[in-house]
């Protein structure tokens, strides 16, 4: 079987379609009747609602319906849990709408329907309610403080849960050790910034039974499954469609967002279409958020640099509620070790509540945190020992030699932390030969005497991706020769109906522009959990290889029959069917499909049905493992504070590559996000926990202005864990970038001596820190 | 955010302290304070609209003053919710004899939430330091006095010249 | 993010659109380019039950060279920025146009409305403080100039009364064989200033006969250094003099603090591109003789 087109940078199917402004997002679907739902959303980051008063807003014009928690139902209970733990004592969840206290700003308390986005909102302005301000726990350390307030009064606490993993003896190891260095590290809240906002409509069609959901959502699937147990349908009478969907990046992956209850509730009381779409402001406060921890790092070493131990605990803030459960803090804790020989470790977590908006996973999910955590460490024994930093580095990598190398934890599947492969010390060379790290020194001083603070920083990491359970396809060749590929993951914007494609077309010899694939429609295949954690090439991409192998061969059955030949024998290419070495002899791959569902006469059992078609699963025992190695060079200007990425370079490891310009692209766009996280955005709160940037003039995503061109290489070692050999890459762009700019920062500053232990970055916290330094020195 | 500062009013201490107790006298000098009612001793209902230039929304609350300790100390608490989001502003009052006039010394805390503390995080802290000169400048307006040059008022950067369109 | 209710009028004259103005006061508020109204009204944090659209008026997108640089109201920044005679007769106002927000902002709003929106971290506002420049407005009783001195009141506020409308801003030459320089520090390319200092100098004699400094960011209106100013005319140039001259920058500042940048950066950074810009702007004077 060739292997064409995967592998090959082919552009994408998906791109005509949407650069002719042919896609289909949420808003662009517009049914008959169509009503449209505005929200009232809590001003207060922690009350009481003492009173609702709808009246005036029932009576303004165009206004169809106004619901508050009371019209709710059994559907104002608290929303399902997602991911359960052991450890999760306090598993709080959202509701539709906020029954009797509001618990982060932007909490929905009520919702009006009306004939216009616009009237809804004229709505919306006329609802009053009557708040009672309760103290509020703004902060990570406000909220362990004793007296704190509590976002939950009726668990007593502001703890969710407390969770440690553990390899070895890592108290021996730091009671015999040379040396042992301790960082405290702080890494700050960030929101995903998709440029589609998310968007709900619902369609309720009372005579067929049916419920027809449009969802910007990364999981349609389990979408579906939860909305027929809440509404007490049918799964198969709920559809769920995921269209195109502008950027999810870990959010989207969330249920149930409220008005994914509230929109298809309305449709189904009104008997008319409902859609609501977020606005950004809404987004920033409405959608969910991360990357807030606060780590007490501690690292024992010998006094070659090699670790002997590493210890932290950390603060992880979950926000008002914790649907999703502590997969964030897990998948830290279990990113922590990366490439590196641990003998001890020891990882302890707390989840807190907040009166902040909920958090859940945003590319990386905890990644970033523990690279950020274990390359400061390695940064400060580089330091303290004089050890040049990859040289500290290189000491302690796992060589190649020792795979599958079993790290000792749990990770997110429930399943052994243990790596498949990898060439860590290939990553780290190639990384330093593109950024010239032998020629650094001499560079680094020539930019000195000329005034100017130049530094350079690297980063390694590893991350587990293409976890379980399963993902499924269907692969169906119809008469006309097209192929038809459905798989129950969503795409938002990863390439799918691209890479699928290619693996399709390798197995049935034809053109990827002639493989159509769908994804995200719950109608079209309705077996899988969704686009996260970086598995859908490796999972669902396999499941595509496999049914596409399952058609392939069945195809060479009928096709035996036809061409009277053995089936070994028969080979797809071109989008034609023949026997080897004699072409001339050949059926076209619709004509096989034509023949393989005869309307009459006897069936060959050996056919085990009709059709050229196959759905196959893929169910990986556990994750496999990308890697890579990010350096870049940073100026700093010390007077302003001013932070410019010179250069940004990507050396990366996901296996088998399907597509190289889709996984730079992949890298790019997390690379940009991890930038972002670096020195521009921060979502800022007062002392009320007001959120304070809700908008894109004080929320700041970095502009194509900020971001270098990028330097992307790739080293290739296949999974052995999947027949494609593949591994994930979705989030890997983000995960080392704090880490690496923050070697660079320290290294641009030297001369000033500045630490830097927190994320992100600013101008105006740069000065600060130069500044500080000035003064105790 | 927190914001004090003094201001010296061209009066006795008791003159003083009747007009920062009349209703009337708030109603006139607290920016964009539209209507006051008085529900019951020292608490009025009050209706807001409040804003600079383009940027105004209406709010409905209420006005009380409590911790009173004539003729030198008050609270004055100033609460309105709309549209916009929700403001508190409360401020300690202390009056101190200074020759014929009066050292008006203020403690004041804002809150801002909703929408507008999202948006305009950028200049809330200077326009409300703004409105509260405002509100001097009107009290020594009404207490009959020449505006005092330069006066200890609010630290702000700029100078607010003229009235513009605020309130 | 959906307005609220409006009723819209697009007047054909300037006439049209004061008396529109005069008859609904504030309630009124003019577009133009719409950069900061339209955010503002989808936001809900401006309702003006009235507004009047100035784009179909003809005859107010000039650029009109003399001693005045007289640009009309609807003149938009992108052409303003790109003009042959704003690049030659006020390069300052040229350079910090190309800092105005992003060229996709520019190619809509305008250089009036933005002088008559008086952000406090605008450039335009600040190039014509440091300029002296004025800007001509109309009313229901006539025409009149107001001088940027007078111009700028507070935050987002002007001394223009509710019944009128900017009709032009005017940019005064800099004096022969001057130099210029604009600078700021914004957190990205196109952001609001968090510092910004527009700088000119001209020397006669080998010392210094003007010098013009204004600052945006700093403060609820542009600020003009004039202490800065003083202490600069007469002298002769030299690295001492710039850090003077921005150490006088930084006392006479006060300005407050937000989430990107507190006040004490701001005074640093205005005295660090103080001195920057007067040492670009004397190498402009230099490359001019």
């Amino acid at each position: 079987m060739s292997t064409r087109y995967v592998g090959a940078r082919i552009p994408r199917n998906e791109d005509p379609r949407l650069l002719q402004g042919h896609g289909l997002f949420v808003d662009d679907v517009r049914l008959p009747g169509m009503a449209h739902m505005a929200l009232l959303r809590s001003p207060h980051a922690h009350a009481r609602i003492r009173r609702i008063d709808t009246d005036r807003a029932r009576d303004a014009p165009g206004v169809l319906a106004v619901y508050t928690h009371a019209d709710l139902g059994a559907l104002g209970n608290p929303l399902p849990k997602l991911i359960p733990h052991p450890s999760l004592v306090h598993h709080k969840t959202q509701y539709a709408l906020a029954p009797d206290t509001v618990r982060y700003a932007g909490e929905p308390v009520a919702c009006v329907v009306a004939e216009s986005r616009y009237a809804a909102e004229d709505a919306v302005d006329l609802i009053t309610v009557d708040y009672e301000p309760l103290p509020v726990a703004a902060t990570l350390e406000q909220a362990i403080a004793p007296q704190a307030p509590l976002v939950h009064e009726d668990i007593g606490t502001n703890i969710a849960a407390r969770y440690a993993q553990r390899v070895g003896d890592v108290e021996q190891a730091f009671a015999a050790a040379p040396h042992r260095f301790r960082e405290r590290l702080v890494i700050d809240r960030g929101a995903s910034c998709p440029m589609e906002t998310r968007g709900v409509v619902a369609s309720w069609d009372a005579r067929a039974g049916r419920l027809d959901v449009w969802d910007s959502t990364q999981a349609p699937i389990p979408i579906r499954n939860g909305l027929a147990a809440m509404f007490g349908l049918p799964q198969q009478n709920v559809r769920v469609v995921a269209p195109d969907v502008g950027g999810g990046f870990g959010p989207k992956i969330m249920m149930f967002y409220p008005e994914e209850i509230l929109v298809p509730l309305a449709a189904m009381r009104l008997g008319r279409p409902v859609k609501w779409i977020e606005d950004r402001r809404e987004n920033m406060v409405a959608t969910n958020q991360e990357r807030e921890q606060i780590h007490d790092a501690e690292i024992a070493v010998d006094a070659d640099g090699r670790i002997l131990g590493v210890r932290t605990v950390f603060l992880y803030d979950a926000g008002a509620y914790i649907p999703y459960g502590l997969i964030v803090p897990i998948v830290a804790s279990t990113t922590l070790p990366g490439p590196y020989r641990i003998p001890n470790y020891h990882c302890e977590f707390t989840a807190v509540f907040t009166n902040k908006t909920t958090v859940s996973p945003y590319r990386g999910a905890g990644r970033p945190h523990g690279v950020f955590v274990m390359e400061r460490l390695l940064d400060r024994v580089a330091r303290e020992l004089r050890v040049d930093r990859t040289e500290v580095r290189r000491r302690n990598l796992i060589q190649p030699d020792q795979f599958p190398y079993d790290v000792g934890l749990i990770y997110q599947d429930n399943a052994p932390l243990r790596y498949d492969s990898g060439n860590y010390p290939a990553c780290l060379d190639r990384a330093l030969e593109i950024i010239q790290y032998a020629e650094w020194p001499a560079r680094q001083g020539t930019s000195r005497s000329q005034g100017r603070y130049l530094g350079l920083g690297v980063a390694c990491y590893v991350e587990g991706t293409g976890i379980g359970p399963y993902e499924g396809c269907r692969i169906t060749v119809e008469p006309s020769g097209k192929v038809f590929v459905a798989t129950g993951v969503g795409t938002q914007g990863q390439g799918h109906m691209t890479s699928f494609a290619q693996i399709a077309a390798d197995a049935l010899g034809v053109a990827p522009r002639d493989v159509a694939v769908y994804t995200g429609d719950t109608g079209l295949f309705n077996w899988g959990t969704g686009t996260f954690a970086s598995r859908a090439a490796t999972v669902a991409g396999n499941a595509v290889g496999l049914a596409a192998q399952a058609v392939r061969e069945k195809a060479r059955v009928v096709a035996a029959k036809l061409l009277e030949a053995p089936a070994e024998e028969i080979e797809l290419e071109g989008g034609r069917v023949f026997v080897r070495g004699v072409p001339a002899r050949s059926l076209s791959l619709g004509e096989v499909a034509l023949a393989a569902n005869p309307l009459r006469f006897a069936m060959p059992p050996e056919w085990e049905g009709p059709g050229l078609e196959a759905i196959r699963y893929f169910t990986p025992s556990q994750g496999t493992f990308s890697n890579g190695v990010h350096a870049c060079v940073v100026e700093v200007d010390p007077e302003t504070g001013m932070l410019t990425i010179l250069r940004y370079v990507v050396v990366h490891d996901c296996g088998r590559v399907i597509n190289p310009t889709i996984l730079e692209g992949q890298i790019h766009g997390g690379v940009a996000q991890g930038l972002g996280g670096v020195f521009w955005e921060k979502l800022a709160y007062d002392a009320q926990a007001q959120p304070l940037s809700t908008t894109f003039m004080d929320y700041l995503i970095p502009t194509s202005a900020e971001v270098p061109p990028f330097e992307i290489d790739h080293v290739e070692t296949p999974s052995p864990l999947n027949p494609l050999g593949v591994k994930g890459a979705g989030e890997a762009g983000v995960i080392p970038v704090a880490a690496a700019v923050a070697q660079a920062v320290e290294d641009a500053l030297a001369p000033f001596d500045v630490r830097i232990a927190e994320m992100p970055l600013s101008p105006n916290r740069l000065r600060q820190l130069i500044a500080e330094v000035r003064r105790t020195t | 955010m927190k914001l004090e500062g003094t201001n010296t009013l061209p009066a006795s201490v008791n003159t003083v302290w009747k007009t920062i107790n009349d209703p009337e006298a708030l109603r006139r000098c607290t920016p964009g304070l539209k209507e006051l009612k008085e529900v019951a001793p020292d608490t009025y209902e009050a209706r807001l609209e409040i804003g600079v230039a383009a940027v105004k929304g209406a709010y409905t609350g209420r006005l009380a003053i409590t911790d009173k300790r004539p003729p030198t100390h008050y609270i004055i608490t100033l609460e309105g919710s709309g549209g916009p989001g929700f403001m508190k502003g409360q401020g300690t009052v202390d009056l101190e004899r200074e020759g014929d006039a009066t050292l008006v010394r203020w403690v004041g805390d804002i809150q801002i939430g909703g929408l507008i503390a999202g948006v305009g995080q950028r200049m809330i802290g200077g326009i409300g330091k703004m409105l509260i000169g405002q509100f001097f400048k009107c009290l020594e307006q009404t207490l009959g006095g020449a505006a005092p040059a330069g006066g200890g008022g609010p630290r702000a950067g700029g100078d607010a010249a003229g009235s513009g369109e605020v309130g | 993010m959906k307005p609220a209710p409006f009723e819209y009028f697009a007047p054909r004259s300037v006439g049209e659109a004061v008396h529109l103005l005069a008859e609904h006061g504030t309630e009124a508020k003019v577009l133009a380019g719409g950069q900061s109204l339209v955010p503002l009204m989808n936001m809900r944090l401006a309702r003006p039950s009235v507004i009047v659209d100035i784009n179909r008026i003809p005859g107010l997108d000039y650029i009109t060279p003399g001693p005045m640089l007289r640009i009309g109201a609807l003149c938009r920044q992108r052409t303003a920025e790109k003009s042959a005679e704003v690049g030659a007769r006020c390069p300052l106002l040229r350079d910090a146009l190309r800092l105005v927000g992003h060229t996709q902002i520019r190619n809509r709003g305008t250089v009036g409305g933005s002088i008559a929106h008086a952000d406090p971290a605008a450039e335009l506002t600040a190039v014509l403080a440091a300029l002296g420049g004025e800007v001509m407005v109309q009313g229901p009783k006539g025409a009149r100039a107001i001088a940027a001195s007078d111009f700028f009141v507070t935050y987002l506020t002007t001394s223009l009364a509710s019944d009128e409308l900017l009709t032009e801003v005017r940019f005064p030459a800099p004096p022969p064989g001057a130099g210029w320089s604009w600078m700021e520090i914004a957190r990205r390319h196109g952001d609001f200033a968090l510092v910004g200092v527009g700088a000119v100098l001209a020397l006669r004699d080998g010392v210094i006969a003007e010098a013009r400094i204004a600052l945006t960011g700093v403060g609820p209106t542009p600020v003009r250094a004039q202490d800065a100013e003083r202490l600069l005319v007469g002298q002769a140039p030299s690295e001492g003099l710039w850090e003077e001259a921005g150490a006088a920058v930084r006392a006479s500042l006060e300005p407050d603090g937000d989430i990107h940048a507190s006040p004490e950066y701001r005074t640093h950074v205005a005295a660090v591109l103080t001195c920057r810009a007067l040492r670009e702007a004397l190498t402009r004077v230099r490359e001019a003789s």
